[in-house]
């Protein structure tokens, strides 16, 4: 049986079918799902029972694991996965649901704004892959935003002014912005890094817009004029037509490209185990050199 | 001529013609126009040349004015206006543009977060009156956001969810979303934070509206990161496109609304121009969290 993929939207999201991940691909499959990535942004693929080492066998096709520390405020003897894996549930180590005011949990919800994974590394991330071994069934979707559409659908004005604004991201912001408190010894971890307003793709050349809520600052510009103006963008970045909304069934593998979307979780019932295993393919290059 | 209202929004917003609010108002006229905010909560008057005396005599109609002072950053002898107007323009005492970085204007961007006037005082606003004087044509359109609507279409467990919600709410919280931070020790008392229901019922119609403000820094009882983001998912719903009218200024529009029902802000426009638009305030006359028993319908 041979790949295909059917657009979810026009050119946005696919879903995947033909392909069991689960098992060692060739490298024509590799291929068709690097070239179904670039095109559709985020590809869902149905009924995959990933054991940990076949997700990270599967995702080492796209690239090098991202294993790099200080994505998180959790300490290393409290995870629960290996750090070549990002824990996206809201479990601890011994697979209990986090108290309501668990610190662990005031973090994860920073995953309700709208962000780029990695993008507060001065080398952020090219693809996340995202399994859901437990699921809940209301709420709990992840949407992602087009990026490309939401750049070309910019007056020629403001694409003018943007082309060559350069931002600052930080976890500090995007936490910041839901009063999480962090400390002073975390505080190094989270220092900001660059990262160009509107980047290209290397495979497609296409333009996109690089949003996140970790952006605090634009450089040169005002903080409150840079905030409210970034404010502005991902509203219109993130209108429902630039939108797709994934509800996730148990065993969905989704795929996105994080140069060229955004993505967010929505809210659901905290009581309920919700068990899901983020890989992530580094990316391989800086979008604008780093500040001195 | 007696005053008739044309809807400008599917659910609220109306044009008003047959009114001169540069003249001394019968009190049929202003109970009219009290009848026509209960009903549609924004209300545009074009056409309106108004000095500062007829736009406080005007406002005086609908009840006693807030003062601006003891409010927001304090500018002490800054002041291009009467203490009774919010002055919204980007221009100094000297009628000059503020500069990029001005402590006022940066202060100021927070009118572009969706917010209701004064709900970081205790008593909170009840009309608010924007009179523009030098009007923007790219940009600065202010946009309402009909809370009522919002409200109504929520479903069922998210209304009994939030029905005796109770907020904080600040501008130290709404200043420090745009990073701005540069308050003095009497600014931080000045804006110490106030609660408010999150659900309140209009003393007229006795309908229920959320109240929301981007001055909401917490929930009284939850942990404020669930708070934040519960506030943030509300407010993106309350502010879907159905739900509002942008308003485009014309020269001496009057735009009258009340900020029990609404949300408003502005949006970006471009500093080099003057825009001078100048807010006289209709003080409330109770606290939300007074409103005891709103789950009782």
């Amino acid at each position: 049986m041979t790949i295909s993929i059917r657009p979810i939207q026009s050119r946005f999201a696919g879903e995947v079918s033909g392909i069991d991940v689960t098992r060692p691909l060739d490298a024509a499959d590799v291929a068709a799902i690097e070239a179904g990535t670039d095109r559709y942004a985020v590809l869902v693929f149905h009924d995959q029972p990933l054991s940990d080492d076949q997700q990270r066998a599967f995702t080492r096709n796209f690239g090098t694991l991202e294993q790099a520390p200080g994505g998180h405020v959790a300490k290393p003897h409290e995870r629960r996965l290996p750090p070549d894996m990002q824990d996206a549930s809201n479990l601890d180590k011994e697979q209990r649901v986090f108290a309501r005011d668990d610190r662990r949990r005031m973090f994860n919800l920073g995953n309700r704004l709208w962000h780029s994974d990695s993008s507060f590394r001065a080398v952020p991330a090219k693809y996340s892959l995202l399994s859901g071994r437990i699921v809940v069934d209301k709420g709990g979707h992840t949407e992602f935003a087009d990026m490309r559409g939401a750049y070309d659908a910019l007056d020629d004005a403001t694409k003018a002014e943007v082309e060559d604004l350069v931002c600052e991201h930080s976890l500090l912001f995007s936490r910041g912005l839901l009063g999480f408190d962090v400390a002073d010894d975390e505080r190094a971890m989270f220092r900001p890094v660059r990262q160009r307003l509107v980047r290209t793709h290397p495979a497609t050349g296409e333009k996109s817009l690089f949003l996140s809520a970790h952006a605090g600052s634009i450089v040169g510009w005002p903080v409150p004029e840079a905030r409210g103006f970034l404010r502005d963008l991902t509203e219109h970045a993130t209108q429902p037509g630039f939108v797709y909304s994934h509800k996730w069934r148990q065993y969905d593998l989704v795929i996105w490209d994080n140069r060229q979307t955004m993505h967010r979780v929505t809210r659901f019932n905290e009581n309920l185990v919700r068990d899901m295993r983020r890989t992530t393919v580094a990316g391989d290059a800086m979008t604008v050199a780093q500040a001195a | 001529m007696p005053i008739s209202i044309t809807p400008l929004h599917r659910v609220f917003a109306g044009e008003v013609s047959g009114t001169d609010t540069t003249r001394p108002l019968l009190r049929d006229a202003v109970a009219a126009i009290e009848a026509g905010m209960d009903r549609y909560a924004v209300l545009v008057f074009r056409d309106q040349r108004l000095t500062d005396e007829q736009q406080l005599a005007f406002s005086r109609n609908f009840g006693a004015l807030e003062e601006t002072r003891g409010t927001g950053i304090s500018t002490p002898g800054e002041q291009r206006l009467h203490p009774a107007f919010a002055d919204v323009s980007n221009l100094d005492k000297d009628n000059k543009l503020l500069e990029r970085d001005s402590r006022r204007r940066l202060y100021s961007l927070g009118n572009m977060l969706w917010h209701s006037d004064s709900s970081f005082k205790a008593i909170p606003a009840k009309y608010s009156i924007l009179s523009g004087r030098i009007v923007t044509s790219a940009g600065g359109d202010t946009q309402f956001a009909d809370m009522r609507a919002a409200h109504a279409a929520l479903d069922d467990a998210t209304k009994s969810e939030i029905d005796d919600l109770v907020c904080e709410h600040s501008l130290i919280h709404s200043r420090a979303m745009l990073g701005f931070t540069d308050l003095t020790p009497e600014d931080r008392a000045t804006m110490r934070p106030v609660r408010q229901r999150l659900v309140r019922r209009h003393p007229a119609t006795g309908g229920k509206s959320l109240y929301l403000a981007s001055h909401i820094g917490a929930i009284i009882g939850w942990p404020v990161p669930e708070a934040l983001a519960f506030i943030r998912d509300l407010t993106e719903h309350a502010t879907q496109r159905q739900f509002v009218y942008a308003h485009k200024w014309r020269p001496h529009d009057l735009v009258m609304w009340d900020n029990r029902v609404t949300m408003h802000r502005v949006r970006r426009y471009d500093n080099a121009l003057p825009r001078d638009m100048r807010r006289t305030t209709v003080a409330g006359t109770e606290m939300t969290v007074a409103q005891a028993g709103l789950a009782a319908e």
